[in-house]
C-alpha cells in the first residue's frame, strides 16, 4: 500500500477525517491575556484539560486522554529537563512546541501503520507584559498556529481550541471584537465564559455563519453553568514569583460572574 | 505495531515520575555511586569535613532554621557570606553542612523533583516522600562520602498540613538514614556545643523550646551560634566588625519567611552582644 503515492495521500486522509470525528464533540477552551496574567478556561469537568506545564507554561488539551497524557508527560519531561540543567529561564514555549512536540505528532501521524496522537493542544506561556504572552495552539498533525501577528491578521491577546474549525472560528470573532489585553480578570473571565458558550453551541452546527445573537448566548451561558463546574487556572504575570501557575476553583469564579 | 522511531524517551514502567531518575537517564546525574577502590595496603580513613553549624528548633511560630555564613577549605576562609539555609519548595527548607557543591547540587535536585512531581501526578509530593527523596540522593551519594570529597549532612524542615497541621523537623546522616526530631537538631562541626545549649534550654530553662515567641527563638539561635563560632574555627557565627549575621528562615503554615538582617541585627545588639 505504501509503494502507492495516492494511497498513501488516501490513507492520510482518512485518518484526518477519523481523527477530526473523535476531536469534534470536545469542549472549547479559551485562553486570554489580561492585565495581570493569563486565564485558561473550560466547563464541565469530567476530565481535568488544563495542567500546569512549567514554571510560566500552562496547557489545555483536548482528545484521547491516554494520549494527552503522555504528551503532557513528554512536555512536563522537556520543559523540566531544560530548567534543571540550564535555568528557570531558558525553558521557551517556543523551543519546546515547535522543536520537540511538532515533529513527533507530524511523524506519528503520517506514519499510517501506528497510531497518531488523538490530541489538539493549547499552549500558553506568560510574559512580563500582555504583548509578551505567547499561545500556541498544535494540532495531531504537527500544525502550529500562533497568537503572532501575520500578513493577514494582527497580534491576538487570546487564543482558542474547539472540537469543530468552524466553532473556533466563531469563538476567535467573538474574541477579537470583546477582549483587550488590559481588560481586568472580571471582564476577562466574562469574556472566556461567552466565548466557551460560543463555542460550545456551535459545535453541531457546521452552518453557522453568524456569531449567534448577544441573547441566545447570554441564555446558553446561564443554562450550562447552572449544571456544568468552570474548570480554569491563571499563569500570573507576578515577577515576584517562580511558579505562576495556579488553578482557580469553581466557587472562586462564581462570585465574579456577572449574570 | 511498533511506534515510530521518533517517540518521546519516556519511561513507561511509571518510574518516569522520579525526576533523578529522568535525569540519570538523560546523562545528566552523576552516577549512583561513585567508583570506590580500596587500594590494597592503604588504609583509609573516613575524615568527616561538615565544616559549619546549622540549627534547627520547633518554636510557637513553626520551625526556625538558622545558619552560620562562612564556608571553608581546610584551614582557610572562602566566603562569608554563604547561604547554607535552602528554600526548596514553598514550605520546606533543607539546611547544610558538608561539602557545598554537592549539597547545592542536592538542592537544586529535590526542588525540580518535588514540582515535577506535583506537575505530573497533579498532587502535592506528601511529607513522607520528600524526606524518602532527600535520603536516596544521600545514599546515592555515599560513593563520593567514602571517597572523602562529598559529604553532606542536611537538616529538612517542612510543615505538613495532612493529616494534622504541624511542623516537621529531620535531621539525616551521610548515608541517607532520617531521623524525625521532635524539638530541635543541629549539624556540622560546631553542631556539639549547639546541640549541649538546645538540649540545656529546652530542659531546663524556664521555657521549653516550643513555646518560645519568635524574638526568643532567634535571641537563643544567635548565642547558640555565637558559642559555636567561639571553639570552632569553621563556623562564623557573628561577625561584629563586618556586620554579617547568619541566616534565619522560619517555615510555618504560611510558608517561609526569610528574617531580614535588620530584625537580626536588633535582636543581637539587645539580648546577645
Amino acid at each position: 500500500m505504501i509503494e502507492e503515492p495516492y494511497r498513501w495521500v488516501e490513507a492520510i486522509a482518512n485518518r484526518r477525517e477519523y481523527i477530526e470525528g473523535q476531536l469534534a464533540p470536545g469542549s472549547p477552551i479559551a485562553a486570554l491575556g489580561y492585565r495581570e496574567g493569563i486565564l485558561f478556561l473550560t466547563l464541565g469537568q469530567m476530565r481535568q484539560k488544563i495542567f500546569e506545564i512549567y514554571d510560566r507554561i500552562a496547557m489545555g488539551a483536548i482528545g484521547h486522554p491516554g494520549d494527552i497524557e503522555r504528551l503532557r508527560m513528554a512536555a512536563i519531561e522537556l520543559a523540566s529537563t531544560e530548567g534543571f540543567t540550564r535555568s528557570a529561564t531558558d525553558v521557551s514555549l517556543r523551543r519546546l512546541v515547535h522543536y520537540s512536540l511538532s515533529p513527533v505528532l507530524k511523524s506519528a501521524f503520517e506514519q499510517i501503520y501506528g497510531p497518531p496522537y488523538l490530541a489538539r493542544m493549547l499552549f500558553a506561556e506568560v510574559g512580563e507584559r500582555p504583548e509578551e504572552d505567547l499561545f500556541l495552539r498544535v494540532e495531531y498533525d504537527g500544525e502550529i498556529a500562533t497568537n503572532g501577528a501575520t500578513y493577514a491578521r494582527a497580534r491576538q491577546d487570546f487564543a482558542v481550541l474547539s472540537g469543530t474549525q468552524r466553532s473556533r472560528e466563531l469563538m476567535e470573532a467573538f474574541l477579537k471584537t470583546q477582549h483587550t489585553p488590559d481588560a481586568s480578570l472580571q471582564a476577562t473571565l466574562n469574556a472566556a465564559l461567552d466565548a466557551w458558550s460560543i463555542g460550545h453551541m456551535t459545535l453541531q452546527a457546521t452552518e453557522a455563519k453568524e456569531l449567534p445573537e448577544r441573547a441566545v448566548v447570554a441564555k446558553y451561558r446561564q443554562e450550562q453553568l447552572a449544571t456544568a463546574g468552570i474548570e480554569a487556572a491563571l499563569l500570573e504575570r507576578d515577577v515576584s514569583r517562580a511558579i505562576r501557575y495556579r488553578s482557580l476553583s469553581d466557587t472562586e469564579l462564581r462570585s465574579l460572574i456577572n449574570d | 505495531m511498533e511506534r515510530s522511531p521518533v517517540a518521546f524517551d519516556q519511561n513507561f514502567s511509571g518510574a518516569a515520575s522520579d525526576f533523578p531518575a529522568l535525569l540519570q537517564s538523560k546523562g545528566l546525574l552523576g552516577p549512583a555511586i561513585a567508583p570506590y577502590q580500596v587500594v590494597p595496603g592503604q588504609q583509609k580513613t573516613w575524615q568527616p569535613t561538615e565544616a559549619t553549624t546549622i540549627l534547627a528548633f520547633k518554636f510557637s511560630g513553626g520551625v526556625l532554621v538558622a545558619g552560620d555564613r562562612r564556608a571553608t577549605a581546610g584551614n582557610t576562609v572562602v566566603y562569608d557570606r554563604a547561604d547554607k539555609v535552602l528554600e526548596i519548595d514553598r514550605h520546606s527548607i533543607m539546611a547544610i553542612a558538608g561539602v557545598p557543591a554537592t549539597a547545592w547540587e542536592m538542592a537544586r535536585v529535590l526542588e525540580h523533583s518535588f514540582q515535577f512531581f506535583r506537575r505530573t501526578q497533579l498532587q502535592e509530593m506528601s511529607v513522607g516522600g520528600k524526606v524518602r527523596a532527600l535520603s536516596k540522593l544521600l545514599r546515592d551519594n555515599f560513593g563520593f562520602v567514602m571517597q572523602g570529597v562529598g559529604v553532606v549532612v542536611p537538616i529538612f524542615a517542612t510543615y505538613d498540613s495532612h493529616p494534622k497541621p504541624e511542623a516537621r523537623l529531620y535531621f539525616y546522616d551521610a548515608m541517607g538514614a532520617q531521623f524525625e526530631a521532635a524539638d530541635y537538631a543541629a549539624t556540622g562541626s560546631g553542631s556539639p556545643a549547639v546541640r549541649g545549649i538546645l538540649y540545656y534550654e529546652n530542659t531546663w530553662s524556664a521555657k521549653p523550646l516550643q513555646q518560645l515567641n519568635e524574638d526568643e527563638a532567634v535571641s537563643i539561635a544567635l548565642r547558640a551560634l555565637d558559642t559555636a563560632a567561639e571553639s570552632d574555627t569553621s563556623t562564623g557565627g557573628v561577625d561584629r566588625s563586618g556586620k554579617i549575621y547568619p541566616l534565619i528562615k522560619i517555615v510555618s503554615r504560611d510558608g517561609i519567611t526569610t528574617l531580614p538582617e535588620s530584625k537580626i541585627a536588633a535582636v543581637f545588639k539587645e539580648t546577645v552582644a
